[in-house]
């Protein structure tokens, strides 16, 4: 808390033109004492909050342990959000109860997004991202779904899910049943394709011209002036030390060491 | 900061003259539409088995809250007591849960899980 007090009273333009950082250089000694840690050192590293963690923990049990039925996992991110993974059988009753209930009253949804991961057995991930302005909080509600399996539409819970889902249904192609008015938002009048699915290409299939013998826009198959050129660039360093699958080699091929940083992992509670 | 507050005759004049929230009007009688509201709660929450956890927990919030509208007569220590924002709200509030307490007998959410997720599916990266 104090050290992101501390962050605000600093400007941003550390950097100098090498590259190098300024030592972080205090407007006044009262910032000093805000952003040093008890052993005298300027941090500016985020604190871990273990009050709201264990706050959102026990919140997470309870919304657990009220909706057995459909609560898979629950867990809590590194930066202290709460997700609520569920089956895609609950997605009206667990966002009902998060809305309703006395203990919950997350009035408000502020955005129903979508993940494609094309190797997962179910490919869409729906991410329903609640707010509660009474309790000040937030919560993420996550489901699955693939291509021809519908989702049933929360427009009766909240009517923002309208066009949130209306997106989310021409973006990918994920289907919301019972939904009032289902049809594109974003794509061309004639579109044809999900765009953001992974197996879209970045260029997408047709371009448009306009044609002066017909006298209209016509659609053609996109001609690139140059090809597509795709850089498999590999990172030197690891990306997801947390993540490791199977075993890695401690030295790479130039006796470089990598060494296994002290990482935070997502504290989960399984059913 | 709950605007005029004239404690004469609670039947007669309105406890506040404004609640201060657009669309939110000063609430008539307070007490009645809660006792009425926990009191079609709690029976919506009697078809719900005893050792549902859902059932429990809204049982002791409504109760305590019921015991609060039955002792206290005055509307703004009731908002204080309650401390959930203003009555009206606190009416609002008791809306939802008894149109949630209905809907979770149909859907019978204490029942154990109705599908596991696939292999793999909640794995990230």
């Amino acid at each position: 808390m104090a050290a992101s007090l501390g962050r605000l009273l600093h400007s941003s333009g550390n950097l100098l033109r090498n590259g190098a950082r300024l030592k972080c250089q205090p407007l006044h000694t009262a910032a000093r004492a805000l952003c040093s840690n008890t052993s005298g050192g300027l941090t500016t590293i985020r604190p871990k909050d273990e009050v709201m963690k264990n706050q959102l923990t026990v919140f997470g049990e309870y919304v657990a342990e009220c909706l057995p039925k459909y609560v898979q996992t629950v867990q809590v991110t590194a930066q202290n959000e709460l997700e609520v993974l569920i089956a895609p059988e609950g997605v009206v009753p667990v966002l009902s109860f998060l809305k309703d209930h006395h203990n919950a009253q997350f009035g408000s949804l502020a955005d129903i997004a979508c993940v494609d991961i094309p190797t997962k057995p179910y490919r869409f991930e729906l991410v329903y991202i609640l707010m509660s302005l009474t309790y000040n909080s937030r919560i993420r509600v996550r489901t699955y779904t693939d291509e021809i399996t519908p989702v049933e539409s929360c427009y009766s819970v909240f009517k923002a899910a309208d066009w949130y889902e209306r997106e989310a249904w021409d973006m990918y192609g994920v289907y919301f049943s019972n939904h009032p008015d289902l049809r594109r938002i974003l794509t061309d009048y004639g579109f044809e394709g999900h765009p953001f699915r992974k197996d879209f290409p970045l260029s997408g299939y047709v371009e448009i011209r306009y044609d002066n013998e017909l006298k209209r826009i016509v659609q053609e198959p996109v001609e690139l002036a140059q090809e597509f050129r795709k850089f498999d660039i590999s990172s030197t360093w690891e990306t997801f030390p947390a993540h490791r699958q199977g075993s890695k080699p401690l030295m790479d091929t130039q006796g470089r060491g990598h060494e296994a940083p002290p990482e935070e992992t997502p504290a989960e509670e399984k059913k | 900061m709950a605007g005029l507050v004239r404690t004469v005759g609670r039947r007669f004049f309105s406890a506040k003259a404004t609640t201060g929230l657009t669309g939110m009007a000063v609430a008539k009688d307070p007490h009645l539409a809660l006792r009425v509201l926990y009191t079609k709660t709690l029976a919506a929450l009697e078809k719900l088995p005893k050792d549902a956890a859902y059932r429990q927990h809204t049982e002791g919030i409504i109760n305590d809250r019921f015991d609060l509208v039955k002792t206290v007569p005055d509307v703004a220590e009731l908002e204080r007591k309650i401390n959930c924002g203003q009555i009206e709200q606190v009416i609002i509030q008791a809306e939802a849960e008894l149109s949630l307490a209905r809907k979770m007998a149909d859907w019978k959410a204490w029942e154990p899980l109705v599908s596991e997720a696939p292999e793999g599916q909640w794995k990230w990266p």
